[in-house]
């Protein structure tokens, strides 16, 4: 199943054997939209501040290396709070 | 009996009022807020069942089990009749928060079955697996054949959504509701779910919204089968949820239904 979350995060754009693009494509769209529903609710300025284009990036990337563990939904906004101070030590 | 699923848009509405007999939240969402509402409701004598979206019973992650407990003494706290989540991974070894398909082997049935007896060991009783959609999965085993392999195997209840079986039956062509239904055992049903979609052209995919009215066929034959098994139905409404008249007139016609059906 490596493949198929691989694909899911866009870690990368191989469609894993067997399954159809449409189908993954959604999939990558829909954990996408979620993560990005949650920070701009806890975070309602940033993408004004961001611009559109900065805000994708930035989603994008918090998908591709997360490793959220909690059940809750709502813990998003820490584990993106730990994903900025990551970032920022990286570069 | 007639449910609605809770959403926090509802927080000022009179849920009597709309013909609601219980309502389903999701333990996700209450664990760690204020849960009064819920209390109130319960004072009325009306029952409470959670429905959870967090389990990741298809996932490869450790089941959480400090979660888990929590769920347990929030069923005794609102002495809830009923615990579900999907048969589904919520992600790899991490947390995706979406619902991804497990792949429809014998494999993964006895895997993830397993799964759902820790979970029940842990909570001390049987909790309902329900359904999903699923919008690509690989698999030679027929959907109905899985479902009912794991459900035999980790001795568990089923919640079946009827919405689930018409978006897969829309999108993959493979197997009716009807005849899906028919190779459920009623013996392990415990409620059912009924809810609407769109079509979401960027795909070419019915997607489980949640955001529409149910369709008729499909409540058609959950009034059917609540009406024959004498099972709770749930009206699901998570996005676009328009004004409470509208939800009234929508649970109204799904009581009409399953009256007609008894």
């Amino acid at each position: 199943m490596a493949a198929f979350h691989d694909y899911v995060r866009g870690l990368t754009d191989t469609v894993p054997e067997g399954y159809a693009e449409p189908g993954m494509r959604l999939y990558r769209h829909l954990v996408y939209l979620g993560a990005s529903q949650t920070v701009e609710a806890h975070f309602p300025e940033l993408r004004e501040q961001l611009g559109e284009e900065a805000w994708d990036t930035l989603m994008r990337a918090f998908v591709r290396d997360s490793q959220w563990t909690s059940p809750y939904l709502g813990d998003l906004a820490h584990d993106f709070r730990t994903f900025l101070a990551r970032a920022a030590e990286g570069t | 009996m007639l449910g609605l699923g809770y959403r926090r848009e509802m927080a000022d509405w009179d849920l009597t009022a709309l013909g609601a007999d219980f309502i389903e939240v999701a333990p996700e969402n209450w664990l760690r807020r204020d849960r009064q509402r819920l209390h109130d409701w319960r004072a009325l004598g009306k029952p409470v069942t959670l429905h959870g979206v967090s389990l990741n019973l298809g996932g490869t992650g450790p089941i959480d089990v400090a979660f888990v407990r929590a769920v347990g003494q929030l069923m005794d706290e609102l002495d809830c009749p009923l615990y579900s989540d999907h048969l589904a991974a919520s992600g790899d070894a991490h947390q995706l928060h979406d619902l991804f398909p497990i792949p429809f082997t014998r494999d993964e049935a006895l895997r993830v079955a397993d799964r759902i007896a820790q979970v029940q060991d842990l909570l001390g009783r049987r909790m309902a697996i329900e359904n999903p959609t699923w919008y690509t999965n690989i698999g030679p085993i027929p959907e109905p054949e899985f479902l009912s392999a794991v459900v035999e195997r980790a001795d568990c209840h089923v919640l079946l959504d009827l919405n689930n079986l018409a978006v897969n039956f829309k999108n993959h062509g493979l197997i009716t509701p009807q005849d899906f239904v028919a190779r459920v055992d009623p013996a392990r049903l415990r409620c059912l779910h009924v809810a609407g979609h769109e079509f979401d052209a960027r795909f070419g995919l019915h997607v489980d919204t949640h955001s529409a009215a149910v369709e008729p066929d499909t409540a058609a034959l959950a009034a059917q089968l609540a009406a024959q098994h004498g099972l709770p139905l749930l009206l699901e409404r998570d996005h676009d949820i328009p004004e409470p008249d509208t939800l009234e007139q929508e649970l109204t016609w799904l009581r009409s239904m399953t009256t007609c059906a008894a």
